[in-house]
């Protein structure tokens, strides 16, 4: 499994489902925040331990980042969502969400908290339903506010050396608003993704 | 045994577990009457299940936040979404007491929350699962962490002899007041001064003299300034400050003020008896022509060594 | 004679479902597009009497694809099969012409119930 290939069937059927799923997600985001929320092409990867920094770093240019993950599992697929904020999105979303007043660090981490149930939920839910699969959730973990994106998974010591990486950037229309979420699976979890994704094209 | 008869003893065991899970389970209607109240709700609220169950949740807890609490039931009842909620936003639901009295450090239980709506079989939602998790450890591990590691981050900027910052930090700020300045209104200003022939009354009393004599200094600096300047040691005898949104005419009578003060200070000493010192200053303020933060430092830098020449213990504006 | 027919998605996996979803026995002959510009050459050459559309898509998408419909005039209706399921997008499409919108993924019987309902298709 070392010289392991994404094959470009199984790419285009992840970004599918995930589209299919980022749109259910979007939905929801959307009617919170009685906003429309733009769609872009999720981009799917499979990602070295050592390219996933350099992958956050060039999801976002400034250096200033609030971002939570959480880990789910089930049918023996594992991995984990991280939803990374741009810092200067949180006074547009305070807006949206008609919070009044000065945007203090724990209201913004009400908002990230508020927007990571919704986008990471929904996601998970739309790709579990049309897997076939059903996920449990852990409790989200908060990485940082206002911290470096190199900072985010410096820390990580576990032993994976790759993961399929499904990244949504979801921008808001007419708002500042930047958030990426970058869906992180084992590798152990590609071949079962493979395995469903076949039965679905039978 | 009959279906019914398994069917119940299956109830049974279920209820039993759900009972006896050590996490928190409350169910509410959306009307906020409780429906659902296990043991570890019981036992750590002290509120028996005949208290709590079809009362409502906002007279069971009259601390707990109505407009937060509603605001996040509303959203996993309208999107039909699970929501979690961790002990970094709120500490705590509800406040039960630390689950370790004795050897906790922790005065409450602090707790992640899973809000989980919970439907009918015509796919409505009727009703609120929240599960409440006990944290504490995690929490406390996390938060001790924290302090640690800005309790490190504050010692690494400081200049350990006189508690002023060192000069890297202090070299750090006056590069971001240089960047702050092209477009601030008010003129920030410099000072750069250094105690007279110190090097000679280190010779004379010793270093631990010498060393004395710093720390008084720097405690004359820090009783001078106000809380917004920004003093730091540079080592040696050498010592400078940051005066934000200060023009340079003030900023050389607080030099002025500086160089009385220290220059009635007595400091005595245990070996050498009382000792006293003088300083020379240099004040230089903000100028547009400066390229780099150096720039600035080196003004202020010629302005104290004209103190010098001048026979010390003076000021002198660049 | 069969009916020309257009799916247009940029994703295979996705053109693959859109054409299994089909009723059975409807007699068409499937052209497939990745892309909004691919899709317009097609309904040019007449491939594409009735157009599955999806909305996502590189190099022009399906809006642009839409207005051009509009302002070429040309002889194609479009349904639009998207995951972008926000209610803006829905009225959006319909407002450019679309004649219904359907969510991904795509559903036999409300396929084929939207052909009926449209006189596309009889069973």
């Amino acid at each position: 499994m070392s010289d392991y290939q994404l094959d470009d069937e199984l790419r285009d059927a992840l970004r599918e489902v995930t589209n299919v799923a980022m749109g259910r997600a979007a939905d929801l985001l959307a009617r919170l925040l009685d906003t429309y929320v733009v769609l872009p092409i999720p981009v799917v990867n499979l990602l070295e331990r050592s390219e996933l920094n350099m992958a956050l770093s060039s999801l976002r240019s400034v250096s200033s980042v609030s971002a939570v993950c959480q880990g789910f599992v089930g049918s023996r697929i594992s991995g984990e969502a991280l939803l990374i904020f741009n810092d200067t999105s949180f006074a547009d979303i305070a807006e949206l969400t008609s919070y009044s007043g000065d945007v203090t660090p724990e209201i913004e981490l009400e908002l990230l908290m508020d927007i990571a149930n919704i986008l990471i939920g929904a996601c998970l839910k739309g790709l579990a339903e049309q897997l076939d699969l059903t996920f449990s959730q852990g409790q989200p973990v908060l990485l940082g506010q206002h911290v470096n994106i190199e900072d985010l998974v410096r820390n990580s010591s576990s032993g994976w050396q790759r993961a399929l990486t499904v990244e949504i950037p979801y921008r808001l229309e007419g708002h500042s608003v930047d958030c990426d979420l970058l869906l992180l699976f084992t590798e152990d979890s590609i071949n079962v993704l493979e395995n469903k994704i076949h039965y679905l094209m039978e | 045994m009959s279906t019914a008869d398994s069917n119940l003893a299956e109830f049974h065991w279920l209820m039993d577990v759900l009972q006896t899970i050590d996490v928190g389970i409350l169910v509410v209607r959306l009307d906020n009457r409780i429906l659902a109240w296990n043991s570890f709700m019981e036992n750590h609220s002290g509120i028996s299940p005949d208290d709590a169950i079809d009362q409502d949740l906002f007279e069971v807890f009259p601390d707990l936040p109505r407009e937060w609490f509603e605001h996040k039931s509303r959203t996993v009842v309208q999107l039909k979404n699970r929501a979690f909620t961790t002990w970094e936003q709120r500490p705590y639901l509800l406040r039960f007491k630390n689950n370790r009295p004795i050897t906790g450090s922790a005065e409450f239980m602090y707790q992640n929350c899973t809000f989980i709506p919970v439907t009918n079989i015509r796919g409505e939602v009727e009703s609120l699962c929240i599960i409440i998790y006990d944290v504490t450890d995690e929490a406390i591990n996390k938060l001790e962490q924290q302090r640690t590691n800005a309790q490190l981050k504050e010692l690494s900027r400081l200049d350990g002899l006189t508690g002023l910052y060192n000069r890297s930090y202090w070299e750090k700020q006056l590069e971001q007041e240089f960047r702050r300045q092209k477009r601030a209104v008010q003129t920030t200003s410099l000072i750069i001064f250094d105690i007279d022939h110190f090097k000679q009354l280190n010779d004379i009393n010793g270093h631990l003299a010498g060393d004395h004599m710093l720390r008084q200094v720097a405690d004359v600096v820090r009783k001078t300034i106000r809380t917004s300047d920004i003093p730091g040691r540079f080592g040696g005898e050498e010592f400078a400050l940051i005066l934000p949104d200060t023009p340079p005419d003030d900023a050389v009578r607080l030099a002025e003020r500086l160089r009385e003060q220290v220059e009635s200070l007595v400091v005595e000493d245990e070996q050498a008896g009382p000792l006293q010192v003088t300083i020379s200053l240099g004040v230089a303020g903000w100028h547009s022509r400066y390229e780099r933060h150096q720039d600035w430092m080196v003004e202020a830098d010629q302005a104290l060594y004209r103190s010098k020449a001048a026979g010390r213990n003076c000021v002198t504006l660049a | 004679m069969s009916i020309p027919v257009l799916i247009c998605d940029d994703s295979s996996f996705a053109r693959k479902q859109v054409k299994r979803a089909l009723p059975p026995g409807w007699e068409v002959s499937v052209e497939f597009a990745g892309n909004g510009e691919e899709g317009l050459a097609a309904i040019r050459e007449g491939k594409g009497e009735v157009v599955f559309l999806d909305l996502t898509m590189p190099v022009m998408d399906g809006y642009q694809v839409l207005e051009t419909i509009k302002a070429e005039d040309l002889p194609s209706v479009v349904i639009v099969i998207s995951g972008d399921i926000q209610p803006e997008a829905v009225s959006r499409v319909k407002k450019m012409g679309a004649l219904e919108f359907i969510k991904k993924p795509v559903d036999q019987a409300q396929l084929t119930k939207v052909l009926s309902d449209f006189g596309l298709y009889a069973e």
